[in-house]
């Protein structure tokens, strides 16, 4: 086959063109980028559905907020099923003056009944165990570390004293993706005694069965018609679905950072293809008069081409799998212990690769397809050449690629439309800010010294290749710039826009007897800003007499809203940080009971005013009138409940009080004691919570910035291409001003200052926009409001790329500017 | 001869290259621009013709359309008795390659290419076997056996020509088509090359069209014709 052929001997030489090269680093670029996120997402995300029943702990499970009646153990039993019982529970432990929010499982003797539970010993060795007996606890690695304590060690859980009898190494997950808290088990008993499985607690209690599947499928049947209102089963499908939508989400973050590098990647396939092109004119041109047809040229070409993509796509997938691995070991204690054994799955590598190939199909294809309008003649005359065509429909060829890519990424040819409108958007932003930068430049250049001028000129002479430079770093910059350096701030400063004595403890399950004796107790060693409400626990049952778990409500199924737990609360007054923005605050002297929702709640059920909910607490039900409806600011941290009912109908409702309040650092002793005087109380540590929580999103966020970082690898290689593509007019200038005099230092100095300008160009065009950027999220999102950019990183960071671009511009003009004047003669 | 008179109604049928009433226009900016105006000419296989005239005369045009390289506006040729007009792209280049070869001003030798591998190109597009063997040969029949090797880079302006000779030569063409051979030549290569040229055309039997402003090339043709204003005229002997 001749055209192999060809295209191997052409490649001999030209695998060092520097377009060639551009377009295949760019290539190797976008698979790695693509291959190494969708490959840890897979991975991830197969592995924790993989292990879903081990995740529940056994076949089937049934959740309810207090414990089953014994009809349910009975009937399993009865099925042949084994049966073990626990609970789900945070809780402050105490070690000394050392304090730390767990979550707690209490299990039975026979739990988990499936997935294992092994535990290390004080001799070091991982066994596989069931529930502590009593008087003991097991603590995950975190706990131990965060508590100082060692097995052997004693602490205090619900005012009860417990030994640690060893480290969790791997524990079946109560449905927690990401551990907020360190884990703790302990023995079912023990927990009872303690009070901490009380009415009104924060406990889930589950019953877990296991066995054949003909009993389980029995069990289940039977389950469904005799399940408690409070109550809902949990298989292994409903968690593996739940978890799958959960990582999903995750994924998706990551997958759009590594769709820019690879869009950004394809402008730079876009923009050497373009160059070899031209370079290729001559020879297709001579090949059609030598008498080849346009097959052969056109295919010689496309080996060429195909040879090279091919290698560099293996090698990116090849690359992009060893970053998977590097990456999965970093986020190690982030995950399930069930997901950290899974294989590296290597179909995402390839898949990217195969879309790499396709992405530089896609972008390439323009300007080399119109090679083949070159007409044999064009080998007299040069200026019969690629003739210009304005509106060339090739040119959507690309666009397609990119949005394909897009909707691929997002699973949505909806969201694609508006996420590549977003970027359109973003770039078209960039490009008017570069603009007017370099008009007002070029305004004024006419007062700057010699090699500025020259330097402006060069980019305002190529002001389109300009652009798109600008564009291309602009965008990666400022998305990295946003993550990095904006979305911090953000959170710093809505955590200094809080005031300083916003409530940071939380106390659950407290009796109406209990309020006045625990505020006094807190105050004492004191806590400040003690605020306290009545919490019911129950569930929805109807809306405008529509049973919402078994009928759509509103043309929308809402069963799986319905099923979770709702926690009623009741006040005269409005309380603080809600704000009514629709109907009225309970009339004291209004017929029936009322209820009042926040927005979100009314969202997610697609509500109006004037609606009729019911809801049972215990086996009392209430039916309420929604008349009002309410904006609460959740991030001041007060007591603030979805649901309200008015007092007179609230106040009839089995319930216990829920407190938050504001206590300095250094108070774990006195806290400890509290605790231990108050066993059927639990504490909950929110700046732990936020602490954790800070640490996770820090540990994504530096995932992101990794990926980010191909964003700005991308841009450099737009403005290689671009570099190249300028290389010949670059050359004959350099011969021209040598010829004039130019000596090689002024030359220098005009590059310098052409790709200083360029990079500060393009930081001050990403500082702006992650600016601006960083502003709308502050006023929309995080309704902060003085938030200031930080303008010194920003600053910082627009200065360290105009010296990256200066660098790199002047390392690929290296060789142009030492271009000898005799060039000129020669041609 | 009547100098507007380029072919004789006998001879026709023996005509290697035919063309009738060719013309070419383009449209310009002023308007439309005759290149060419009602050429006609026969070339019997084996003769050597020359196609003079100044810069801007037509000349490369006129030597584009009759081999098959572009279609005119009006008139038609024949090669070898196909009518060029009647046949598409594909159709010409495949007729190219078996019956054409060229020489070019700007030698379009393929950088990417050594020397023998750009000689290989027309057999390897013909799928002639053996071709290494005859692309050596060829070189060797131009004096540069010894640089198959070397890229065009490495070559200077002389040799290129050689090598570009040799490619045009290595398919055995039945015509030659040569645009201004030695115009990017120093005189002493200019001499040389041309000799080699019309050496090889004498050992091939190959019809030559040359296009030249060198005198003393047309000269060594049987056959000169000048291109003035658009139209062919015999050059008187």
């Amino acid at each position: 086959m001749i055209g192999p052929r060809h295209a191997l001997r052409t490649l001999r030489r030209e695998w060092r063109l520097p377009e060639l090269r551009t377009l295949i680093a760019a290539l190797l670029l976008s698979v790695t980028a693509l291959g190494a996120v969708g490959t840890l997402a897979t991975r991830v995300q197969r592995a924790v559905v993989m292990s879903a029943a081990e995740l529940i702990g056994g076949d089937l499970g049934i959740d309810a907020a207090s414990p089953l009646p014994a009809v349910f153990v009975h009937h399993a039993q009865a099925l042949g099923l084994r049966t073990s019982t626990l609970a789900d529970f945070p809780s402050v432990a105490f070690a000394g003056e050392r304090s730390q929010l767990l979550s707690v499982t209490a299990g039975d003797g026979a739990w988990p009944l499936r997935g294992k539970l092994t535990v290390v010993g004080r001799d070091g060795q991982s066994k596989v165990a069931h529930a502590p007996p009593a008087g003991s606890i097991y603590l995950d690695h975190r706990a131990l570390v965060s508590l100082q304590l060692k097995i052997g060690d004693r602490l205090q859980v619900g005012g009860m004293d417990l030994a640690v009898a060893g480290q969790i190494d791997q524990q079946p997950g109560g449905g927690d993706l990401i551990a907020l808290a360190p884990r703790a088990v302990m023995a079912l008993a023990d927990a009872k005694s303690a009070g901490l499985l009380g009415t009104g607690s924060r406990a889930r209690h589950r019953l877990l069965v296991a066995g054949s599947v003909a009993g389980a499928d029995a069990y289940r049947a039977w389950t469904k018609a005799h399940l408690p209102a409070n109550a809902r089963m949990v298989t292994p499908e409903e968690v593996q679905q739940r978890l799958a939508v959960a990582f999903d989400r995750a994924g998706s973050f990551l997958r759009l950072a590594a769709l820019l590098a690879a869009l950004l990647a394809g402008i730079a396939v876009a923009l050497s293809a373009q160059r070899y092109a031209r370079r290729k004119t001559d020879e297709i041109a001579l090949l059609r008069a030598l008498g080849a047809s346009s097959r052969f040229a056109f295919g010689s070409l496309a080996w060429t081409l195909a040879l090279p993509a091919v290698l560099a796509a293996l090698i990116g997938a090849g690359v992009a799998l060893g970053l998977a691995s590097a990456a999965f070991a970093y986020a190690h204690d982030l995950l399930p212990a069930s997901a950290q054994r899974a294989p590296l799955p290597f179909g995402p590598a390839f898949a990217a690769a195969g879309i790499g190939l396709a992405v530089l199909a896609g972008f390439a294809l323009p300007p080399l397809a119109r090679l083949k309008s070159i007409p044999p003649v064009a080998v007299f005359r040069r200026n019969v050449k690629l003739a210009r065509r304005r509106f060339d429909l090739l040119y959507a060829v690309p666009v397609l690629v990119a949005l394909g890519l897009i909707a691929l990424e997002t699973g949505s040819w909806k969201i694609a439309g508006v996420l590549a409108a977003c970027l359109a958007g973003a770039a078209l932003f960039t490009a008017l800010l570069t603009f007017a930068i370099l008009w007002l430049i070029r305004r004024y250049a006419v007062r700057l010294n010699p090699a500025l001028r020259l330097g402006v000129s060069a980019l305002t002479r190529r002001r389109g290749l300009s652009l798109l430079q600008s564009c291309a770093i602009s965008l990666g910059l400022t998305a990295l710039l946003l993550l990095a350096v904006v979305a911090p701030a953000l959170l710093d400063n809505w955590r200094r826009e809080l005031p300083r004595d916003t409530p940071n403890w939380f106390v659950v399950n407290l009796q109406d007897a209990q309020r006045a004796g625990v505020r006094d107790a807190l105050e004492k060693f004191g806590a400040t800003r003690f605020n306290d409400m009545p919490v019911a626990v129950g569930k929805l049952v109807s809306i405008n007499g529509v049973d919402v778990e078994s009928a759509p409500f509103r043309g929308r199924d809402v069963s799986q809203e319905a099923s979770q737990q709702v926690r009623l609360s009741w006040s005269r007054a409005l309380p603080p940080a809600n704000r009514v923005i629709a109907g009225q605050w309970f009339a004291p002297d209004a017929h029936g009971a009322q209820v009042s929702l926040d927005v979100a709640w009314v969202r997610r059920f697609d509500l109006k005013l004037g609606d009729r909910l019911a809801f049972l607490v215990g086996n009392q039900r209430i039916d309420a009138r929604l008349t009002s409806i309410r904006e609460v600011d959740w991030s001041r941290f007060n007591v603030n409940f979805f649901v309200m009912l008015d007092p007179a109908h609230g106040e009839t409702l089995p319930h216990t009080w829920i407190a938050s309040f504001y206590l300095a650092p250094g108070h774990a002793g006195a806290l400890a004691a509290f605790s231990r005087d108050n066993p059927s109380l639990s504490l909950i540590d929110v700046d732990e919570l936020l602490n954790r929580a800070r640490q996770i999103v820090g540990q994504v966020t530096a995932a992101a910035r990794w990926v980010l970082a191909f964003s700005l690898l991308a841009g450099a290689l737009v403005l290689a291409a671009a570099l190249t593509m300028s290389a010949a007019e670059r050359r004959h200038e350099a011969a021209l001003l040598r010829t004039l005099g130019a000596r090689r230092d002024q030359l220098r100095m005009a590059a310098l200052c052409e790709f200083g300008l360029l990079g500060a160009i393009s930081g001050v065009t990403a500082l702006l926009a992650s600016a601006i950027g960083g502003a709308w999220m502050a006023h929309a999102v995080f309704r902060i409001h003085a938030f200031a950019p930080p303008w010194m990183p920003l600053i910082v960071a627009a200065l360290i790329a105009a010296a990256v671009v200066a660098a790199l511009g002047l390392a690929g003009t290296r060789k142009v500017l030492r271009t000898s004047p005799l060039l000129l003669l020669r041609r | 001869m009547d100098d507007s008179e380029v072919h004789d109604g006998n001879r026709t049928d023996m005509a290697l290259i035919s063309a009738r009433g060719l013309g070419k226009h383009v449209e310009g900016p002023a308007g439309r621009l005759d290149i060419l105006d009602d050429v006609s000419l026969e070339v019997n296989a084996g003769e050597t013709i020359a196609i003079t005239g100044a810069s801007g005369s037509g000349k490369t045009t006129l030597l584009g359309l009759l081999a098959g390289l572009d279609l005119p506006s009006d008139g038609s040729v024949r090669l070898d008795g196909h009518a060029l007009e009647a046949m598409d792209e594909e159709a010409r280049a495949r007729l190219r390659l078996t019956l054409v070869g060229f020489v070019f001003q700007s030698f379009h030798l393929l950088p990417a290419l050594t020397a023998e591998e750009n000689v290989l190109l027309p057999l390897e597009l013909d799928g002639t076997p053996d071709a290494p063997a005859r692309a050596r040969d060829a070189l060797a029949s131009v004096g540069l056996r010894e640089r198959g090797a070397h890229y065009p880079y490495q070559l200077s302006g002389g040799e290129q020509q050689r090598v570009a000779i040799a490619r045009a030569f290595v398919h055995g063409p039945r015509i030659l088509f040569a645009d201004e051979p030695t115009g990017n030549l120093d005189h002493a290569s200019r001499d040389a090359i041309a000799d080699l040229l019309f050496a090889l055309n004498r050992e091939h039997h190959t019809t030559l069209v040359v296009v030249t402003h060198d005198p003393a090339m047309a000269a060594r043709c049987a056959q000169v014709y000048d291109l003035v204003d658009g139209r062919l005229r015999a050059h008187a002997a």
